[in-house]
């Protein structure tokens, strides 16, 4: 994991800022209205100060009692508006709130998935945190923000603006100590933000240790390392509440900047009474009215906004910079939406490592694979079979030489025309028919295949000459899967015991799901390329957890569809299988029949040999 | 420290009183500042009464002043000891509950993972302890409140009885909105965390299919289904709202009509001169906080929160104890025994009656159809899965009664996918095989067939294990050299060599045979070679042993065949 870098001083990295004001730029109408509100909230505020004075000068003191009352009741109105304003509030705050947090959820989201999918990253537990706890707190501190912060900011201006009113002399003598307050806590601010990403950082430690704990568990109880898995998950526990302690002592030391912007105003103002209270300065009403403002209202007010910026400012700050960061990994994706109309694959001069210093896993192969064909793949582990799979997959770009499918890149062609399906297979939660039409007859909403009509296609058409053409409304011709598709594939690939014991296509799967062996998942990843539109399958030792008699039946359902197969073979029936066989041995490539390398390549022969257990007929 | 265990803290109540035993010292700092700090608040309206009042007559300002002052001083240590104590205090707890819960976890061992995703288990760690340690704050909190309340309506009493004959009228209508709030917010609070729950998982598993997605170009699609319940989350977000709206309102409305009524009572005593004008700032004071019953709304919330968070923590505390007992494993030569061993998930039996004498030191292929049972077989063999009924013996010892460390020290696992565990190659090899050294590391390796591959890693065996572009057939041989790190009189192989090519597969079992022989080996396999290497072959159908035997001997029988794969001989190259 990267380390987080922060500006210092300021209260948001400019990243987290951008996140933030892209989600309220949408709901400035709701700002503005929850602006107006809040005025209105404030209301009490105002007039507090001046209606007591006025009430105890011109009414209870004067024995005037009906004026006093009076007076009291424009509070009392100013009081219902401030309950009427605040009811009127939530809608707003809802509709601010809300999707901010789906934003956020969908920002971390599709950002973890793409570090995951594009750069073949291992899963990072921490994303489950960022996922559960950081969003969430962010919804909650946007909430809080907006329903604590919003009127407090409003009410200690217009205490302020009331007090100024009533007691200028007061005022000038308050202002400064307040003005001092707030500048002591920028300061402290400072300090609060390294604590508050320390803590974070820790919290998502936590979270990612945890998670690769849970999801190893059964290898931690068999490796007998129970006691060294809480070991370190216990470090990583402690170290976050030591960050979360610390924290809090940096922030207790906002209550000792307050009590200079709260009490010690107060006892100023009681201190000086004898010569505030002389003809001409304060009449008594004035000086309870001014009292009022002080306790009754600048010091919430001032206790709650220092409180909720210290608390929740700094953490919105650095939550929000964590999941920016999140989000903000790699770029989209190429979009690759060639269709070829013939599909000859050609490899020329293909070479490939992984670094520039490595040694290339492919060196320098070129073969030809006509369509329909089948190809195996075999050789010792670490020659670079599930390299090539990747490499005719158009996943990886190679250093020189090309793959082309029916005369294109293999990099710019539709995915829906080739399908590679990797080891470990794929089950998702969803239906048992989600699950096997997920690539049928196209990804729907997929990387934008039909978003662009193109003019005509260059080059005519004739069949020898239109290497490719673009795609245009071709999907429109697609239709759903039906019943009928469904059960060939499941006839095709033997999945009707699967079937029947899940309990029919409407099954439910995954999470909460049956469980499902290895063997299992894998024949629906099989039946799932079955139904798609793929003209070449890539199968990268995706049969390896069946039984070698499903495994046979499952190729030969894949070769006899008149589409391209090329298995990274796991087996040497597997091998025996195909049309042809590609040897990798790390040093050098070869394509023959099985009998020619049987014959002619010991390394074959030896890989062969390892199966004359196979027992005789 | 001792294990918590599920009745410590599977309700509010009980979880309290944990809390207080786990963190004795920070709650009786913050019940302390709680006590003083609301004997403070309740004194301050009556000082700045006093203070206002002597400024106002012009004698005896002096100690009114010093008076205040102090109560001022002490609102503010108050709440510095608040802060630290507070955080501190749940700090522990939460630990405690975190430290309980991976212990729990791991207790439970294989079975606990069954009932919950991993995803869902790091979430109720991660937020579900935070939400339930937050009970001792927000007891205290509400406690606070209620004394406050009740001491501003005293001090109404105090400074004339009909202020607080106004006030009283209303609480019994507060008390009803209240009441409903709460029992509402609970239940939405709930949902919306299970959706919550239920969008992590959805990632995590769209995580593990990473390559599919790649290869397929759905990683919109994907991020859309992952994103699925998003719209259910809103709605139940939205609901929280405008449950909100609906209480909170009428509060605030009750709220300044009482205020105003109490205000206006104490405006003509002091025209009457009964109430001094000071006291009239006292009043607005006491009445702020006898009104504190309504913020009680915000505490009632936490009070949900906690409660959901406890439900959640509650469920994980649930589990029960995995296998594992107490008695000590003698040494022995790692002679295995079935006896009618039976294993169920739901009505399904997955294993039924297996009996079944296993000699010590020999190699024991387990063969089947996919779902016959195997990996069960083998998750029994090694007592990571306790049987329903029946026994496994290890050396005349039941494998379930056995303390978990002599046993694991006794059998050893490799899988078909093995968790990489750690934060290096090296680490993972070693994990479980504690202070093993970078030489014993490599050996494990070479017999896995690892050491050539790691080798050509950008660090060699000191590669982060997230940086390391592993195939499934590298990881699997990761997971063969963690399993002969170290002796152990059993080795258990589920499908671990699957993903190997045949050639690696043969030269591994070479090197395996040669050096375990004498030790006991169980091979879940799916290759004729493999059962053609063991000196006894299981053959499981169906949950049951259908043959056992060696491979020569039950090659006679043409099923057997099939289901090895003999039927593949009839296909020759043309």
């Amino acid at each position: 994991m990267t380390e987080t870098r922060m500006t210092g001083g300021r209260m948001m990295s400019l990243a987290g800022w951008r996140l933030l004001t892209r989600e309220l730029a949408p709901r400035r109408r709701a700002l503005a209205f929850l602006a107006l509100w809040s005025v209105l909230e404030s209301l009490p505020s105002l007039l507090s100060g001046l209606a007591m004075a006025a009430a105890l000068d011109q009414g209870f003191l004067a024995g005037n009692a009906a004026a006093g009352l009076a007076w009291l009741g424009v509070l009392g109105v100013a009081m219902v508006l401030q309950s009427l304003a605040t009811r009127n509030t939530f809608p707003w705050l809802a509709q601010i709130v809300e999707p901010i947090r789906d934003g956020l959820v969908r920002v971390v989201v599709e950002g973890a998935l793409r570090q995951a999918v594009e750069h073949d990253e291992r899963a990072d537990g921490s994303v489950v945190s960022r996922l559960g706890r950081q969003t969430e707190t962010v919804r909650n501190l946007i909430a809080a923000l907006l329903r604590t912060l919003r009127p407090t900011l409003a009410s200690l201006v217009l205490a302020l603006v009331g007090l100024v009113a009533l007691a200028p002399i007061v005022a000038a003598l308050v202002a400064p100590l307040v003005a001092a307050s707030l500048g002591l806590f920028a300061w402290l601010t400072r300090a609060l933000a390294a604590r508050q990403r320390a803590s974070v950082l820790a919290g998502e430690r936590v979270a990612q240790v945890s998670t690769d704990l849970f999801e190893g568990l059964r290898d931690v109880v068999a490796a007998g390392a129970t006691g060294s898995a809480r070991e370190s998950a216990d470090r990583a526990l402690v170290a976050e509440a030591r960050a979360r302690q610390a924290l809090a002592r940096t922030s207790s030391l906002r209550t000792l900047i307050m009590f200079l912007g709260t009490g010690v105003p107060v006892l100023l103002i009681l201190l000086l009474s004898p010569w505030l209270l002389r003809p001409g300065r304060l009449t008594p009403g004035e000086l309870v009215g001014a009292t009022t403002y002080l306790v009754g209202t600048l010091d919430p007010a001032l206790r709650s906004l220092t409180g909720t910026i210290a608390a929740w400012g700094r953490q919105l700050g650095v939550l929000l910079h964590r999941i920016a960061e999140t989000g903000a990994v790699g770029e989209a994706t190429p979009h690759r939406k060639l269709r070829p109309t013939t599909f000859d694959l050609t490899i020329e001069g293909l070479t490939f490592a992984y670094g520039a210093a490595a040694e290339p896993v492919i060196d320098n192969l070129t073969m030809r694979v006509p369509a329909g064909r089948h190809l195996a793949v075999v050789g010792p582990s670490g020659t670079g079979k599930s390299t090539l799979a990747r490499l005719l997959a158009g996943l990886l770009t190679p250093q020189s030489g090309e793959i082309r499918l029916g005369g294109v890149p293999v990099a710019d062609v539709s995915r829906s025309r080739v399908a590679l399906i990797p080891q470990e297979a794929y089950v998702f939660t969803g239906t048992l028919r989600e699950n096997l039409t997920y690539l049928h007859p196209e990804p729907a909403t997929a990387d934008l295949e039909q978003s662009t009509i193109f003019p005509a296609a260059p080059g005519g058409g004739s069949p020898g000459g239109a290497i490719y053409r673009w795609s245009t409304t071709l999907d429109v011709l697609h239709t759903d899967a039906t019943r009928g598709d469904l059960d060939e594939a499941v006839a095709a690939l033997g999945l009707a015991e699967l079937v029947d014991r899940l309990g029919g296509y409407e099954a439910r799967l995954g999470v909460g799901g049956p469980v499902l062996s290895a063997g299992e998942r894998q024949l629906i990843a099989l039946a799932r390329v079955y139904l798609s539109p793929a003209k070449v399958i890539v199968l990268d030792e995706a049969t390896c957890h069946l039984d070698p008699a499903t495994e046979a039946l499952a190729e030969e359902a894949f070769a006899t569809g008149g589409r391209t197969l090329i298995v990274i073979a796991h087996r040497i029936t597997s091998a025996r299988r195909a049309d042809r066989i590609l040897l990798l041995d790390g040093r050098s490539a070869q394509l023959r029949t099985h009998d020619d390398l049987l014959a002619r390549s010991p390394r074959y022969a030896g890989l062969v040999a390892n199966w004359d257990y196979q027992p005789a007929r | 420290m001792g294990e918590l265990r599920s009745r410590e803290v599977d309700t509010p109540g009980r979880m309290l009183l944990f809390s207080m035993r786990r963190a004795p010292g920070w709650t009786a700092a913050l019940v302390l500042s709680t006590i003083v700090g609301t004997a403070t608040l309740l004194l301050l309206p009556a000082a700045t009464a006093a203070a206002v009042d002597a400024a106002l007559a012009g004698s005896g300002l002096g100690p009114a002043l010093v008076w205040l002052g102090v109560l001022l001083g002490t609102a503010m240590l108050v709440e510095i000891v608040d802060t630290w104590a507070s955080t501190a205090g749940a700090t522990a707890v939460e630990l405690a509950l975190r430290r309980g819960l991976v212990h729990r976890v791991l207790l439970a061992g294989v079975a606990g993972r069954r009932r919950f995703a991993a995803g869902e288990l790091s979430s109720r760690l991660v937020s579900g302890t935070t939400e339930a340690s937050g009970l001792v704050a927000t007891v205290l909190s509400i406690a606070d409140s209620v004394v406050l309340s009740v001491g501003g309506l005293v001090a109404l009493v105090l400074i004339d009885w009909t202020l607080a004959l106004a006030f009283a009228v209303c609480v019994p209508v507060f008390a009803v909105i209240i009441r409903r709030f709460i029992s509402e917010a609970t239940e939405l609070l709930t949902r919306y965390q299970e959706l919550q729950g239920s969008l992590s998982a959805r990632l995590v598993e769209a995580m593990s299919g990473a390559r599919t997605i790649r290869a397929s170009g759905t990683l919109n699609r994907e991020v859309e289904r992952v994103l699925e319940p998003l719209p259910e989350l809103s709605a139940a977000g939205l609901a929280t709202w405008d449950a909100q709206r609906r209480t909170v309102w009428k509060v605030m409305l009750m709220a300044p009509l009482v205020e105003i009524a109490v205000l206006a009572v104490a405006g003509v005593g002091v025209a009457d001169g009964r109430i001094t004008p000071g006291s009239w700032i006292a009043v607005g004071g006491y009445v702020g906080m006898a009104m504190g019953l309504l913020g009680l709304v915000d505490s009632l919330m936490g009070i949900a929160h906690v409660r959901s968070g406890v439900a959640r923590v509650g469920e994980v505390f649930d589990l029960p104890d995995g296998p594992g007992g107490t008695l000590p494993l003698p040494d022995g030569p790692g002679a295995l025994a079935f006896r009618g061993v039976t294993v169920r998930v739901g009505d399904e039996a997955v294993l039924e009656g297996i009996d079944l004498d296993i000699p010590a030191g020999i190699a024991v292929a387990v063969v089947g159809r996919s779902g016959s049972g195997k990996s069960t077989f083998a998750a029994v063999a090694g007592g990571l899965l306790t049987p329903d009924h029946g026994q496994v013996l290890l050396d005349g010892v039941p494998v379930a009664e056995i303390r978990p460390d002599q046993l694991r020290r006794a059998v050893a696992y490799a899988f078909e996918r093995p968790a990489l565990l750690g934060e290096t190659l090296h680490d993972t090899i070693a994990y479980g095989s504690e202070g093993i050294g970078r030489d014993q590391v490599e050996q494990a390796a070479a017999r896995a067939a690892a050491d050539t591959f790691i080798r050509r890693l950008p660090q060699g065996y000191d590669t982060p294990l997230a940086q390391a572009p592993l195939s499934g057939g590298e990881v699997q041989r990761l997971g063969l050299a963690r399993a002969v790190a170290r002796e152990r009189r059993v080795l258990i192989l589920d499908d671990a060599t699957s993903s190997l090519d045949t050639a690696t597969e043969a030269e591994v079992s070479a090197t395996l045979t040669r050096l375990l022989a004498g030790r006991t080996r169980i091979l879940v396999a799916h290759r004729a070679a493999t059962a053609a290497g063991a000196d006894l072959v299981v053959w499981l159908h169906q949950g049951r042993v259908r043959a056992a035997g060696p491979h020569e001997r039950l090659c006679h029988d043409p099923d057997y065949r099939a289901m090895l794969g003999a039927a593949d001989d009839a296909w020759e190259v043309a």
